[in-house]
């Protein structure tokens, strides 16, 4: 694992916005190795900064947020000194692209889909008027648009939202990023029509060789398309690790509440399993674990002490006090221990 | 079965930490989100803006002053006209001075007194409008979204006034009903409402079909309680910002209606016949004091009710509030 | 396109019929002394009558109705009773157009290139000190009752820059100061409608979007942002026509410009009333045309308007 080529290192990043006077941290101290050519999840509930986290990689934070403190290393430069935007145009599309998650709004409902693709096409591949189109209609139909160069003339009003959603990754594909960040790119489309997308995201990755990041809350998703598996909570990574270990073999109280509530795995004639209160108000300051409030098996420590990253697996950490060797013995829940059962059986044959 | 890495910080951490921590499921709600309230957001996003507030208390002043300036000591009546006690002639023209704080007109009338009866008479004309054109366009536009059937019709109505230029309308209506302050408020009041009306209705249809209120009308909640809860914030910030903003509109309408000559008789002060008497002299520079006087009251008055009015609605949208 | 641009135009025609059936009724309650100008006095009950039945003033209200329509189709607008007495009123207007028309073009041109750059100023340094100046003017210009400015425009300007104060049509700089003047509320608008509509765009997923594929700020604002502002602006272009009738009707009479706003001042004083109903009804004309060609300019910029008729495919 280690030899694999670190595309993107963020380290100890801290994002605060402005708002009417107060100042909020949505991204507290997160860190997170990309390595070329995977694909990662991050999860995490709404609120929890998965956007944000992101954007700032693209240098797309509203205007009234900026980052605080911490590096992000993108291919050996360090981008979050950036300030100009003629720096961040060498990384928006060209290196890194971007699905939004409500196709219904991000297209201009004024211009044509084939424009809109095209001026990425002519942005970043050097291509001028009928090239441009040609390599447009070619990207139309590689997105699994039927008809192309009928389509090319038509308006975002036209499509259906799953076909709007194959447009925006035609954008995205068109400039030839090496990173591609999907943000809940599913969400706001109809149960049958997700699969589909999903499907098309995985060929693409492959035929284009990118580097992905999706980001949802949608566990689903993530078994689909993910090889890591990064949970965020209140604006810090605290898990992280391959797919299976953190499926598995989770260790952070949130992951286990957060795996608990998935319905499908709810033991049959047992309430469902719901995660009490609500996400910590980032106005505050947030002292110790951010989810100690929120957890019925906190200790004290939690209250009081950020976590550090404790080593699970050389491929799998997590930042909560139990994995310390001074902490009591903490039970997970039960079915996250039908899942650990099931692990034994994944992980040793 | 996890291998911890040990650096200094989480050594000095005293072992006792490491205990159960009582759960208190109370807590864990709390850290979410403050009680939010409507108007106390309204209120707080309000007054951080201090030229706003500024504003308010002026106006609150003002309106306060020209309620009671006729009952404070030393004050003129506005239509008396003032003699010259050597001359026994009509003491016009006078400039400021001790005597006649703004100076008198003309005839000799004390132009301090008539521009405070003036703005009574205005911000009278302002708040009947205003009053009206909330109700009527509130009931109109709420009928109008709420009630299927009257959707066409009404729809059809607005759209013959819409295509009226207000101007024309209000000329008409002057033009035809005799000069007085009835049919200022009339005329005025046939097509304020319009605009409320439609803004009413397009809120209607958009809260009646809102997900939240199809959600509370299935958990049972009863019509009135998802009214006052939901409907009703929305329309007393509209009825305050029309109210606010009637004001600047209905004298910019008599300073027109007075200019054209429809306005109010001239025995009654109002801004716009100030002005407008103001105007005839206003290649004297002398007596220009007669035109730049009312000039700068009404000023004041119509910005500040606008910025105020403006201000306010940007408060009361909730996509403000933090 | 076609279709919706003929359903609007009959729309339009019906509106104008309305109107003008209004107007013809409410003209009617006026006392009839309106209609005998100076001679009122001098003549007798009889005489009076007389006069009223052959101006058909007597015959059942629908009958009278129906002439007047069939005369308003063949641009017979009667005459005028104390302004020019027994002259058509056609005619007195007919000369009045020019005037109305120039200063009424002028402004609008005025307004709409210097209220979009404002505008666009405003909302590219949101929060600057263009934004602060202009918020400040549109302030000033929508609340204070134009008459307040244009008096005080006229007054200082004139002796500042050495302008006549009077226009005279044989010299062309007497024509800028109402000019400017008549452009002052149609810029206001146009500034504050720019930059509303372009801040609610530059708010929008689609303009993340082309951030986010490396389209650089300004090349966002030229062919994205300020496209899609200026099509809910189209459908304003109508209501300047309407502040320009408004201004006209001040800046004509305070400038003595010969043409229709000044001449509606001078017959509302001069109690004449056809040639008030026919001002009436040709402002109101104008207000209908200028509301019918902002929708139809919004439908050729909105490709969404005449497809969504037709149910369009989603």
């Amino acid at each position: 694992m280690e030899k694999e080529n670190i595309i993107l290192s963020v380290k100890d990043l801290v994002i605060k916005f402005k708002l009417r006077g107060d100042i909020l941290t949505a991204i507290r101290e997160a860190s997170l190795d990309l390595y070329e050519g995977e694909s990662l999840a991050i999860v995490g509930e709404s609120g929890s900064g998965k956007s944000v986290f992101t954007k700032s990689f693209m240098g797309l934070l509203d205007g009234n947020g900026w980052i605080d403190s911490g590096s992000i290393i993108f291919e050996g430069e360090e981008i979050s000194k950036y300030k100009r935007e003629e720096d961040w145009i060498k990384i928006r599309g060209k290196k890194i692209a971007m699905v939004f998650q409500d196709p219904m709004t991000s297209l201009n409902p004024l211009r044509s889909i084939g424009k809109q693709v095209q001026e990425a096409v002519e942005l970043h591949q050097g291509l001028k008027r009928d090239e441009a189109k040609k390599k447009t209609i070619e990207i139309l139909k590689d997105v699994g648009i039927t008809e192309p160069e009928r389509r090319y003339r038509q308006y975002p009003h036209e499509f259906s939202g799953g076909m709007r959603q194959r447009v925006v990754i035609a954008i995205a594909i068109a400039c030839t990023p090496k990173v591609l960040i999907c943000d809940e790119p599913t969400t706001a489309l109809d149960v049958t029509i997700q699969a589909q997308i999903l499907d098309l995201l995985k060929g693409l990755k492959e035929k284009y060789k990118l580097t992905t990041i999706y980001i949802t809350h949608d566990l689903g998703v993530v078994a689909n398309v993910a090889d890591r598996i990064a949970v965020m909570y209140a604006g810090d990574i605290v898990e992280i690790g391959k797919c299976e270990e953190v499926f598995y073999n989770g260790q952070h109280p949130y992951t286990w509440a957060l795996l608990s509530s998935l319905p499908q795995l709810g033991v049959k004639g047992e309430d469902l399993f719901t995660i009490k209160g609500t996400p910590p108000n980032l106005f505050y300051e947030i002292k110790g674990d951010a989810f100690a409030p929120r957890n019925p098996r906190a200790l004290k420590v939690d209250f009081i002490h950020k976590p550090p990253y404790f080593d699970v697996s050389p491929t799998h950490k997590a930042k909560t006090w139990i994995l310390d060797p001074r902490s009591p013995k903490v039970e997970p829940p039960e079915s996250i221990k039908i899942l650990r059962a099931q692990w034994e059986v994944v992980s040793h044959g | 079965m996890g291998k911890s890495i040990v650096n200094k910080l989480t050594d000095s951490i005293n072992e006792d930490l490491f205990e159960f921590q009582e759960y208190d499921e109370e807590e864990a709600k709390r850290g979410g989100y403050s009680n939010y309230s409507y108007w106390y957001s309204t209120w707080k996003v309000f007054i951080q803006n201090k030229l706003a507030v500024f504003l308010l208390i002026l106006m609150s002043l003002l309106l306060i002053f020209t309620l009671i300036q006729p009952y404070l000591p030393n004050q003129k009546s506005p239509t008396e006209i003032h003699i010259n006690q050597e001359t026994r002639l009509p003491l016009s023209n006078n400039p400021p001075d001790s005597e006649f704080l703004f100076g008198t007109n003309t005839i000799g009338q004390d132009l301090w007194s008539r521009i405070w009866s003036g703005s009574r008479t205005s911000l009278l004309i302002g708040l009947v409008v205003g009053a009206w054109e909330a109700v009527i366009g509130i009931t109109i536009g709420a009928m109008w979204g709420y009630i299927p059937w009257l959707d066409r019709p009404i729809t059809e109505i607005y759209n013959v006034i819409n295509n009226i230029p207000k101007t024309i309308i209000l000329v008409l209506m002057t033009y035809i009903m005799k000069p007085s302050l009835y049919t200022m408020i009339i005329a005025m009041g046939l097509t304020s409402w319009i605009d409320m009306a439609r803004f009413v209705r397009n809120l209607t249809v958009i809260i009646r079909d809102r997900e939240y209120n199809l959600a509370s009308k299935c958990l049972g909640t009863p019509t009135r309680r998802i009214i006052t809860k939901n409907l009703l914030p929305y329309l007393v910030s509209v009825i305050m910002l029309s109210i606010a903003l009637s004001i600047p509109q209905t004298i910019g309408y008599e300073v027109f209606l007075t200019y054209i000559g429809l306005g109010l008789p001239v025995s009654i002060p109002s801004l716009g016949n100030l002005i407008n008497e103001g105007r005839l002299l206003m290649m004297a520079p002398a007596q220009r004091y007669q035109l730049i006087f009312p000039s700068i009251i009404i000023s004041i008055i119509t910005i500040s009710f606008y910025m105020m009015g403006n201000v306010f609605s940007d408060a009361a949208d909730p996509k403000n509030h933090v | 396109m076609i279709k919706y641009s003929i359903k609007r135009l009959l729309q339009s025609l019906f509106t104008l019929f309305i109107i003008v059936t209004i107007v013809f009724l409410l003209m009617r309650l006026l006392p009839e002394e309106g209609y005998f100008g100076a001679s009122y006095d001098k003549l007798d009950e009889q005489q009076k009558e007389a006069i009223l039945t052959s101006m058909g003033l007597r015959d059942p209200i629908h009958k009278q109705l129906g002439s007047f329509y069939k005369k308003l189709l063949e641009g017979d607008l009667g005459q005028s009773i104390t302004f020019r007495p027994k002259v058509p009123v056609a005619e007195i207007i007919k000369d009045k157009i020019p005037y109305s028309l120039y200063f009424g073009l002028a402004a609008i041109g005025i307004s709409l290139v210097a209220g979009v750059s404002l505008g666009i100023a405003m909302a590219m340094g949101k929060g600057k000190m263009w934004d602060k100046l202009g918020t400040g003017y549109v302030v000033f210009i929508r609340a204070v009752p134009a008459a307040v400015y244009f008096l005080f425009l006229q007054l200082y300007l004139t002796s500042v820059f050495k302008l006549p104060i009077l226009f005279d049509i044989d010299k062309p700089i007497s024509w800028i100061l109402p000019t400017i003047s008549m452009s002052l509320g149609g810029i206001a608008s146009y500034a504050m409608w720019i930059r509303r509509y372009m801040v609610d765009e530059l708010n929008k997923d689609y303009v993340k979007l082309a951030r986010a594929k490396g389209l650089k700020g300004r090349k966002i604002m030229i062919k994205h942002v300020f496209r899609n502002a200026f099509v809910p602006m189209a459908q304003y272009l109508p209501a300047t026509i309407l502040f320009t009738i408004a201004g006209s009707i001040y800046i004509e009479s305070l400038y003595s410009i010969p043409g229709m706003g000044g001449l509606l001042v001078e017959v509302i004083k001069r109690q004449d009333n056809t040639l008030v109903q026919a001002l009436v009804l040709i402002y109101s004309s104008i207000g209908i045309v200028g509301l019918f060609l902002g929708d139809i300019l919004m439908a050729i910029f909105d490709p969404r308007i005449n497809l969504e008729k037709k149910g369009g495919a989603r």
